[in-house]
């Protein structure tokens, strides 16, 4: 079990984004554990940020774009599927449950479909132990106050 | 710091320092600075009253701290606060828990108190209640309704709010402020008002739900500005209320906007007022209006729509349950004679089909049933669209008319009696009923189209003719869309945009002289400056800052890397923090400017121009959406929300620490078209474009122009094509800005939008021409048909022979002959599964000219669906009024023909009678389909442009981009796309013009910054992106490595993540970008220590290319 | 060109298991056109090897990436050599040949194949490979109008049709077309067919691999062996 998993979305401009976007305009509540990139279509997704995205350790990551036939970029979102399908095989293959991983479809008129595939998207990885190949929190929280006071303390005499 | 003035104070509110005008309360002070206290009985707009004690802050005073409510406590004099010491959170605690035990059935009142850590109270519990006497209800029935419908009454423990006597209140009106304004949900409006209380069900949403008197159109609605709905709003209505002023606190709210005339001189007029749906009560017999479960079309799309207000269920309206039986009564309001509505509507069988199948594919065991007359399918694909809905999800077609629906008074089902298919009176019972409504010329237009000097045809509809779709009686005044006839999408796409190049004819001569450039200062050079990040957080208002802690991200976001400058702004995208942002740009030296606030999708724009007008690049701009995906939707949770938003904020951070500056290409247009086909669809395209003023190169294969359209005479409102047709055969030859090549084909086209390069081959002869779109119009032929004796009997010919025939008057028809006509011959077959949308309208023009030239003689038309759609269907009632026998047979069962000699016998069994019937016939008249032309494969090719499955060409959208190719530049007219009428055809091809113009008009294009682009060290020619890219903008370049055409591209980076070489990479959306986004999500400490591969240096060879992004750990070992 | 495809992560992992430091070597010529082992798919293999190393409790081992221009030559990898001291496993992602070319440049570290090196072909669709050559060291096209009997007849048959086809494709391989067939088109549109009345004669097979390693010199290239 997960209480607090992080989820990274990769959505197209056209679509996905947009009814993520119509999701908040309806004020439809979702979990929040799903952090959203925005790619100009599901297309430009390659497997290697899919897994650089696992590697990180994202709990789960699924890709959204345009209804099949219905690609603002003709065919981008099949081959995107495609590349779900690959990497969902390299996760097996490595040992790392594929169903962390999906893609899904919908029209920018889909508000509460995106609610819907956020919720499912969560609960599914809820399920799941956290990705045993994420970094510890605190640590990283702890190495970003460090690292940002040496930084600060380099530029400070530089600022104005 | 701003300069400190005599009105203002300062304040320190946890640490935080602000001027605020003197006068200003603790906690509006604190709002401003993005500081949230939890509050029950203040509300913006209603004076502060201090009942509710929740918003209790610490005041530092020389002795000691004090506790105070914040809500009523004015800043007059420096003040220090604090609201999140123990001590508040503990008295805060103590309040709620005395409030939970004074209304323990407030659920609202429960769910606050769990936020702020209280479970229980320790106080005895009064024995029910949800009001906790924070009185304001009767502050907002007073204060601003001027109403005092409710007041306090009573002292100490009873004290409560209540009417006057206890009794429903005349005073009240009923208008509800006082349920929204509690925090409590304790008010009970049906017990105050003596009223009736009615919720505003409008037209939004096509009278299914109420909406508030103040909402935005639609939710997608362009502009997404709300607006008032006047005649609902108490404001308007009684000068009262005005909440929704004091509430905004962008001040936006503004009751005094008047309705303003204003005279403008224009070169022409295009009217596109659109239509009207049938009014469903002038049908009563339907029980539309007392039949709870008989919905209009129009309603039943706003329940399939996902925003609608089932969301997306499709529910009864009697019991909100989900129907199980369906169905829909076509011609509701078309074709029909007793409202006038003679024509038929066009769109209202394909509509009913979608809504089938989006019901069906919302409950797969729903059953859905259309009752229907004839089955208009006609367009593009739409045959093929039906027949899945029927025979893929069961979808019911039954051809029958029902004349009422009977309301079951105990379930509220619709009972409908029609004849099944064995012609058997038969009754069913439906849950539901939705009539599909035929369409209506614009109302409004039918007062003014008198003032406007425009004829309208005698349903109400702007006079054309069919030669002149565009024109109106008066001259300059365009019509596009419904207005002109009823008509679907594409159509209606098409003819608005044809209208658009008939009104730039006219105005081509001053183009381009309204244009303004905004001037922008010079960018500066960033690539050598490490990033410096400047962070904005908007408070969107309150829709941001009410639920997520700006401080906390403002907090989070200065200790990120690179990050120079993180504050927070009530409204970033306001004018003044415009300016601000400007300021601190330059102050800051920051290149590059992290937005946290709204979607880019509507406001990255107004921020990449802020960024143009303090001088850097547009595209160092990154906007991070902590409101429509966070704030919105996670207003519950505000911790969550709070560490999303940061988590957000990183990620832009992480990108945009990796943005570089991109220039915005320009590219050089060439000017003139290249029309390829001769025909009316390429001699009208033609036309348009060089009547305003673009050189056109005119291909025509054959040595003549006209193409199909030599073989049509007339038009149905009985127009001479031939005429027309070498009126503009005249036109082209003259033109001095058209030249026509006969007898000529296009061999080779390169290049892309606004830069082409083709080969033109005439006879021995080649020639190189440029251009900036290439129009393909090379048109569709009518098939020999190979069947019903075709070539075997002079007798027997196709529709457009028939009418050739007529037209030359070589027609021998004896005295009481009988004519057949056999309608879709080879066509909406299982080998040619579409219709040729126009035989049923030249069956019904050659029947009447036939009835008109030889009365004697009888005309039977077999048919299995009349397809005369729009004010077609007045001639197919005519043409029955005229004695035209129209006799139906079914696919299954299609006439028999047998030739003996001279004689021809016809047989077909009619499904109404159920039996064969034999006809001895003189003359046959077959409906050939119409097919695509043999060379439909090379031009595919040529041009790089699909087919579909039928051989038709396949425009870049069916429904919104008719004339485009997916391939920009490339644009298509006529029956090369689809069977269609002459003046579709017109319309077309004028659209055609008007899209072409829109980039021949420029003399250069810009190409967006957004584009691939080949490392051409990198590139090992694998052809990879060649076969992956649909717009075919990587091409192999003259040093064999691929080269993206810039113009080409769409910036979709398909191609980029499919190069195994790495070799492509898109734009502003290259990996380190993409990478750092990821990286400043999960690892951002790693994301922190740089990206910059090692290149060990080598003289001579190629270096190994080390990965830019080693893992996280293997990083911190290092 | 050579065509190859990626062994499965777990065989990668398990080859590497022993080492502390791993580099995966690319190589940016036909393994990259064949979508195996270029730029992208180093990349690919290198976050799977790594997540799979630590799924197994060696999330310590390093595992880094690049790609080089050739690995079939040795001016190339001389650029590696610098960084391939902090490495003591290599695992490339090469074809046979940049597998042992590297073997041989770095003597004292362990070098594994990332591929399998499958055969000499040529894309057919995106993402399709079919085998053109086998390399059989005689060739006799000219003799088959340009297709390859060995490689693309099921059954080898240098006197073919076998008769087993149909439609044109191979009765042993339904989705494969008959090379027999496609000789045939090709010999008829060229005019050729009487070509194929006579027997074709044996195959010398001495050529290929059956004869023992082979070499290919060109005594006009080798001043060195003057001396």
């Amino acid at each position: 079990m997960n209480d607090n998993p992080v989820i990274l979305a990769f959505c197209c401009h056209y679509c996905a984004y947009a009814a993520a976007d119509l999701a908040g305009s309806m004020r439809l509540q979702y979990p929040a554990n799903v952090r959203v990139l925005k790619l100009p279509c599901t297309g430009k997704v390659e497997v290697n940020y899919i897994l650089a995205a696992f590697e990180r350790g994202a709990d789960g990551v699924f890709i959204a774009g345009c209804l099949e036939g219905g690609c603002h970029y003709l065919e981008g979102n099949l081959r995107a599927r495609r590349r779900v399908e690959r990497a969902k095989k390299i996760l097996q293959e490595i040992g790392l449950e594929p169903e962390r991983l999906e893609m899904y479809n919908l029209s920018s008129a889909e508000g509460p479909r995106f609610a819907q595939i956020a919720t499912e998207m969560t609960e599914r990885i809820a399920a799941l132990p956290p990705s045993p190949l994420r970094p510890d929190r605190a640590t990283v929280e702890k190495n970003v106050q460090e690292m940002a006071a040496a930084a600060q303390a380099a530029v400070a005499g530089d600022n104005r | 710091m701003e300069a400190t003035s005599a009105d203002h104070v300062a304040v320190t509110v946890d640490g935080r320092t602000s001027q605020v005008r003197a006068g200003t309360t603790i906690l509006d002070a604190a709002r401003q600075m993005g500081i949230a206290i939890p509050t029950l009985c203040h509300y913006r707009g209603l004076n502060p009253y201090g009942a509710c004690r929740v918003c209790v802050v610490e005041v530092e005073t020389p002795r000691g701290p004090r506790q105070v409510a914040s809500c009523s406590y004015p800043l007059d004099a420096p003040t220090v606060v604090h609201t999140d010491t123990d001590a508040v959170r503990q008295s805060r605690q103590t309040v709620l828990e005395l409030l939970l035990a004074q209304a323990p059935d407030s659920t609202e009142l429960q769910t606050l108190a769990a936020e702020m850590g209280v479970k229980a109270t320790a106080f005895e519990k009064a024995p029910k209640g949800k009001c906790v006497l924070c009185g304001l209800c009767v502050r907002v029935c007073n204060e601003l309704m001027g109403r005092g419908a409710i007041n306090m009454f009573g002292r100490g423990a009873p004290r409560k709010v209540q009417t006057a006597f206890g009794e429903p209140s005349d005073q009240c009106q009923a208008c509800g402020a006082c349920a929204v304004v509690c925090p409590t949900g304790a008010i009970d409006l049906a017990a105050i008002t003596a009223r009736h209380i009615q919720p505003h069900i409008t037209r939004y949403d096509q009278y299914l739900t109420a909406r508030p008197s103040i909402d935005m159109a639609h939710p997608q609605a362009a502009p997404r500005v709300p607006s008032i709905d006047r005649e609902n709003c108490l404001h308007f209505r009684t000068g009262e209320c005005g909440l929704c002023k004091e509430v905004c606190q962008a001040g936006a709210i503004d009751y005094d906007q008047q309705e303003t005339t204003r005279d403008l001189t224009v070169g022409a007029v295009v009217l596109t007022p659109g239509f009207e749906a049938f009014d469903a009560t002038r049908r009563g017999e339907f029980g539309y209006g007392f039949a709870r479960n008989v919905v209009t079309n129009v309603q039943f799309e706003r329940l399939l729509s996902a925003s609608g207000p089932t969301a997306g269920h499709v529910q009864r309206p009697s019991d909100g349950k989900a129907p199980r039986k369906l169905a829909f009564i076509q011609c509701v309001g078309s074709r029909d004679t007793g409202c006038d509505n003679e024509y038929c509507s066009s769109v209202c069988c394909m509509a009913a089909t979608k809504e089938a199948i989006q019901a069906k594919e919302h409950e797969p065991d729903l059953d859905v049933t259309i009752f229907f007359l004839d089955l208009r399918a006609f367009g593009k694909d739409f045959d093929r669209y039906c027949e899945r809905a029927k025979n893929q999800l069961g979808v019911r077609y039954v051809r029958s008319f029902i004349s009422r629906t009977y309301e079951m008074p105990e379930t509220k089902n619709l009972a409908l009696t029609y004849l099944d298919a064995n012609m058997k009176r038969t009754t069913e019972e439906f849950d539901m009923v939705v009539l599909s409504l035929g369409l209506e010329p614009s109302a409004t237009l039918q007062q003014q189209a008198e003032r406007l000097k425009v004829a309208l045809n005698r349903w109400g509809f702007a006079q054309t003719t069919e030669l002149d779709p565009l024109t109106t009686s008066r001259p300059g005044v365009f019509v596009g869309g419904t207005f002109q006839e009823p008509k679907d999408i594409p159509e209606t796409v098409m003819q608005a945009t044809a209208a658009a190049a008939k009104a730039m004819t006219l105005l081509a001569r001053s183009r381009g002289s309204a244009v303004k450039v905004k001037k922008y200062p010079l960018e500066r050079d960033v690539t050598d400056e490490p990033a410096r990040i400047g962070v904005f957080i908007c408070h969107c208002g309150s829709n941001i800052a009410s639920v997520v802690d700006v401080a906390a991200v403002v907090k989070a976001a200065s200790a990120l890397p690179n990050v120079v400058l993180a504050e927070h702004n009530t409204y970033t995208c306001a004018d003044d923090t415009q300016d601000r942002l400007k300021d601190k740009i330059d102050e800051y030296r920051l290149n590059r400017v992290v937005i946290a606030s709204c979607t880019p999708r509507t406001h990255e724009p107004i921020f990449r121009d802020t960024l143009r007008d303090a001088g850097l690049n547009q595209y160092l701009v990154e906007m991070a959406n902590i409101r429509d995906q966070c704030s919105w939707v996670h207003s519950g949770d505000p911790v969550k929300a709070t560490a999303k938003a940061i988590d957000r904020v990183r990620m832009s951070v992480g990108r945009a620490a990796r943005l570089v500056p991109l220039a915005e290409e320009t590219i050089p247009v060439k000017n003139s078209a290249l029309v390829i086909g001769g025909g009316v669809a390429g001699m009208t395209a033609a036309l348009a474009l060089a009547d305003q003023g673009f050189p056109v190169e005119l291909v025509e294969k054959s040595d003549v122009l006209g193409g199909t359209a030599r073989q049509i005479h007339t038009t149905l409102d009985g127009a001479d094509v031939q005429a027309y047709l070498a009126r503009a055969i005249e036109r082209v030859g003259k033109h001095p800005r058209i030249k026509l090549h006969l007898n000529s084909h296009v061999a080779k086209v390169e290049g892309g939008i606004g830069d082409f390069t083709s080969h033109l081959v005439t006879g021995e002869q080649t020639a190189e021409i440029t251009h900036g779109v290439a129009v393909l119009a090379t048109g569709a032929l009518e098939a020999k048909p190979t069947t019903y004796g075709y070539g075997q009997s002079p007798s027997v010919l196709t529709q457009v022979e028939l009418s050739e025939r007529l037209a030359a008057g070589t027609l021998d028809i004896p005295a009481g002959a009988t004519i057949a006509m056999i309608q879709c011959v080879e066509q909406r077959t299982a080998e040619r599964p579409y219709c040729s949308r126009v035989c049923c309208t030249q069956a019904v023009k050659n029947a009447l000219e036939l009835r008109r030239k030889y009365p004697q003689a009888r005309v039977v038309v077999l048919y299995r669906d009349m397809r005369t759609y729009g004010f077609r269907e007045a001639a197919y009632r005519q043409a029955r009024e005229a004695g035209v026998l129209f006799v139906r047979y079914e696919a299954d069962a299609p006439p028999q023909v047998a030739l003996n000699g001279q004689s021809i016998r016809v047989s077909i069994t009619e499904p109404a009678l159920g039996r064969a019937m034999d006809l001895q016939v003189d003359l046959l008249a077959l409906a050939a389909p119409m097919v695509p032309r043999a060379d439909r494969k090379e031009l595919s090719d040529l041009l790089r442009v699909p087919l579909n499955a039928d051989g038709f060409f396949l425009e870049a959208h069916v429904k919104l981009r008719p004339v485009d190719f997916a391939s920009e530049g490339l644009f298509l007219a006529g029956t090369v796309h689809a069977p269609k009428f002459l003046t579709e055809t017109i319309s077309q091809a004028n659209a055609v013009a008007a899209r072409a113009a829109a980039i021949l008009s420029r003399k250069r294009m810009p190409v967006s910054g957004q584009i691939a682009w080949v490392d051409p060290e990198k590139c090992i020619s694998c052809m990879t992106c060649v076969h992956v890219c649909p717009y075919g903008a990587p091409k192999v370049g003259t040093d064999n490595k691929a080269e993206v055409q810039s113009a080409v591209c769409m910036g979709c980076g398909n191609c980029t993540a499919e190069c195994p070489a790495k070799a492509l990479s898109l734009r502003h959306c290259i990996d380190v970008q993409v990478l750092g986004a990821i990286g400043g999500l999960l690892t951002p400490d790693a994301a922190a220590r740089g990206f910059e591969p090692v290149y060990p240096e080598q003289v001579g060879v190629a270096r190994p290319k080390w990965h830019a992004a080693p893992a996280p750990e293997t990083q911190h070992e290092r | 060109m050579i065509v190859a495809d990626r062994k499965s992560i777990s065989e990668i992992r398990d080859m590497i298991k022993g080492h502390d430091r791993v580099l995966l070597v690319g190589c940016g010529t036909c393994v990259t056109v064949c979508l195996a082992g270029g730029e992208r798919e180093v990349g690919i293999l290198g976050s799977a090897v790594r997540m799979s190393l630590k799924l197994i409790g060696r999330g310590h081992v390093v595992v880094d990436e690049c790609v080089i221009e050739r690995q079939c030559e040795d001016a190339f990898i001389d650029a590696l050599a610098i960084r391939g001291v902090e490495y003591d496993a290599i695992c490339s992602l090469g074809c046979g040949a940049g597998v042992q070319a590297l073997a041989e440049r770095f003597p004292d570290k362990a070098v594994y194949p990332g591929l399998n090196t499958q055969f000499i072909g040529i894309l057919e669709n995106q993402g399709v490979w079919a085998e053109k050559c086998a390399a059989c060291g005689a060739c006799r096209l000219g003799e088959f109008a340009a297709v390859c009997p060995i490689t693309r007849c099921a059954k080898r048959l240098f006197n073919g049709p076998c008769g087993g086809s149909r439609q044109g494709k191979c009765e042993i391989t339904a989705d494969r077309d008959c090379a027999w067939q496609l000789i045939y088109d090709r010999a008829k549109a060229l005019g050729i067919l009487d070509k194929f009345e006579a027997v074709a004669g044996l195959q010398d097979w001495s050529t290929s691999t059956d004869g023992g390693p082979r070499k290919v010199v060109r005594e006009d290239q080798c001043i060195a062996s003057l001396e």
